[in-house]
């Protein structure tokens, strides 16, 4: 039993061991653990194709979403993060008094 | 002929997936990955060749930009684009393959929450052929990432990278670049390595952007003619577009699809017939034909030799499934030499600073292959429906594709400019994007800063900080 949390799908089969000593009949063994599954991902539905897509589960449904809801957040945080940045700068220059340092800054290049 | 369509019927025979051997499926899976692989080189090329160009004080933001494509649009293709592709490939009314299970099979693939979009024990394919036309995906946005240089907001960039990158190039190529599309089943539609698909529509949505967007300060005289900004790094830009050649050669092969147990054991997106080495002589040929083009065009300038050969490529994408080498050879140095001139007609008369050429090299170009193929390409049976490709067909995806691609573009980027978050503000373009945005020059303090020099309309070498600064002074007083 794997700490904390088994999120192996229902199709793997648990707690069938492998030859003991290890000889090269585990590697037979494990892939029949597997026999049963097509999509197995963690959070995934683990079965096979479904009818249009009904053979998602309830959790992979909102892993998907969440997903997608940070996606649409991060590109706002990206616009809004941006824009303070650029208007701070203005703003910066705006506040410093006017005299001969005011001119642009001495970049390479300008 | 005949012979043709017996190839397309063996090949449809062949597509289910009950025919194919466990071998010919890790063929497949391993074919595409390294397409994949192979295909980073672009973005790789994107960058470098995008960073030569800018100038020295744009060089970080100009590169990151590049970097930070990757970070947006791929979250937004998983989610959104794959099912763009996959679901709306019939068109209105709907038209399908004789098969609706072809198309619910498309569709439920790319749906995000479908079991074939994970780890999947029997299916080798959908992830990496997936992740192929996720590659193809940046590099439609890096398209248009050149050609805003200097004066784009990041988020603004990646906000249009998103929409260019996941879902409008992706909706055409649904509609015109797949096996379903029904521009294809219905017209014999022929873009067969994406002349138009990527290249024209990436090009026009470009274009789009960069009339809202505007030149950079100083690109333009009070009279409107045009100042050069020289590369701060030429070497690095030609080296950039050297390395986006040799990711181009993935790139088209990962166009491809395997039929490996089916004879020629090699079909285009649309399911017609060709082979490896056929569109590998055209993409070779291409290029030979475009630098030629290129440089007598533009009497042996570096930056648009170079260009040229990148212009002669997507100028013969579109049939590269079936042009004679020479036909390619040709076609590739005619269409480079329009490029050129239409680059400096866009600079020049429409005043559209686009920094890159990308509206040219891949606007122009694009939909110059989709024409080529109505002109010397015509009759060949394409698709499940083995309609016959045409001149009208051809045009008729310029049609369709040039207003797609520009309206989306300039609707996007005015909603931007109307909220005053497309463009930096005119005191960080001054100051340079590098300091501002990322508090550092990407060079070392002891490496030398030579003072920049702008060329004038008249072909006359000055010191580029008086002229900026003026044109700085007339953009805050207007």
């Amino acid at each position: 039993m794997p700490p904390l949390i088994n999120s192996a799908p229902d199709c793997v089969v648990q707690g069938r061991e492998g030859a003991t000593p290890a000889d090269d009949s585990v590697d037979f063994i494990l892939q029949d653990r597997y026999a049963d599954c097509a999509g197995f991902g963690t959070f995934m539905p683990g079965s096979t194709y479904g009818e249009d897509g009904s053979s998602a589960e309830t959790l992979y449904y909102i892993l998907t979403w969440l997903g997608i809801v940070v996606t649409v957040l991060v590109l706002i945080a990206w616009v809004v993060y941006e824009n303070r940045q650029l208007v701070g700068h203005v703003a910066r220059i705006g506040r410093r008094p006017a005299g001969p340092d005011d001119s642009p800054p001495a970049q390479p290049g300008l | 002929m005949d012979f043709v369509i017996a190839q397309v019927e063996r090949l449809q025979d062949a597509a289910p997936l009950e025919g194919l051997t466990q071998d010919s499926l890790i063929i497949g899976e391993q074919y595409y990955f390294f397409t994949v692989v192979l295909m980073w080189l672009i973005h790789v090329g994107f960058m470098s060749y995008e960073a030569g160009v800018a100038r020295r004080k744009n060089v970080l933001a100009t590169a990151m930009k590049n970097i930070l494509t990757i970070a947006v649009v791929t979250p937004t293709f998983y989610y959104i684009g794959w099912w763009v592709y996959g679901c709306n490939q019939p068109g209105f009314p709907p038209i399908g393959p004789n098969s609706s299970d072809f198309s619910a099979l498309q569709c439920q693939s790319g749906i995000p929450w479908s079991d074939a979009f994970g780890p999947n024990l029997t299916n080798n394919i959908n992830l990496v052929f997936f992740l192929a036309f996720l590659l193809f995906s940046w590099t439609t946005a890096s398209i248009m990432s050149g050609a805003l240089l200097e004066r784009v907001r990041l988020s603004a960039y990646l906000v249009l990278a998103c929409l260019l990158g996941s879902v409008v190039w992706i909706l055409d190529a649904a509609w015109g670049w797949s096996a379903g599309g029904w521009m294809t089943l219905r017209f014999g539609f022929h873009d067969s390595i994406a002349s138009g698909v990527v290249h024209g529509v990436a090009g026009a949505f470009t274009l789009g952007v960069l009339f809202n967007l505007g030149p950079r300060i100083g690109k333009y005289t009070r009279d409107g003619l045009a100042r050069a900004f020289r590369p701060h790094d030429l070497h690095r830009t030609l080296l950039g577009l050297m390395l986006i050649f040799t990711g181009f050669y993935a790139f088209y092969a990962a166009c491809l699809v395997i039929s490996s147990t089916a004879f020629p054991g090699w079909a285009n997106i649309y399911l017609s017939p060709t082979t490896l080495g056929t569109i590998a002589m055209i993409i070779t040929f291409g290029f030979a034909g475009g630098f030629t083009g290129g440089y007598f065009a533009s009497r042996g300038d570096p930056f648009w030799t170079v260009s040229g050969g990148l212009a002669g490529v997507i100028s013969v994408s579109a049939g590269a499934d079936v042009y004679a080498p020479t036909l390619g050879y040709l076609i590739a140095m005619a269409s480079a030499a329009m490029v050129v001139y239409a680059g400096n007609w866009i600079e020049k008369k429409m005043r559209v600073d686009d920094v890159v050429g990308a509206v040219a090299v891949h606007g122009v170009a694009g939909f110059l292959g989709v024409l080529w193929v109505g002109v010397f390409a015509a009759g060949y049976p394409t698709g499940l429906n083995n309609v016959e490709s045409s001149l009208w067909g051809q045009l008729l995806g310029i049609a369709t594709f040039l207003p797609l691609g520009f309206l989306t573009g300039w609707f996007a980027s005015w909603v931007l400019k109307k909220l005053n978050l497309l463009r930096v503000p005119p005191e960080v373009e001054l100051a340079g994007l590098d300091v501002v945005e990322y508090h550092q020059d990407l060079y070392l303090p002891e490496v030398a800063a030579v003072r920049e020099r702008i060329i004038e309309p008249d072909g006359t070498i000055v010191e580029a900080d008086a002229v900026i600064a003026e044109a700085h002074s007339e953009v805050i007083r207007r």
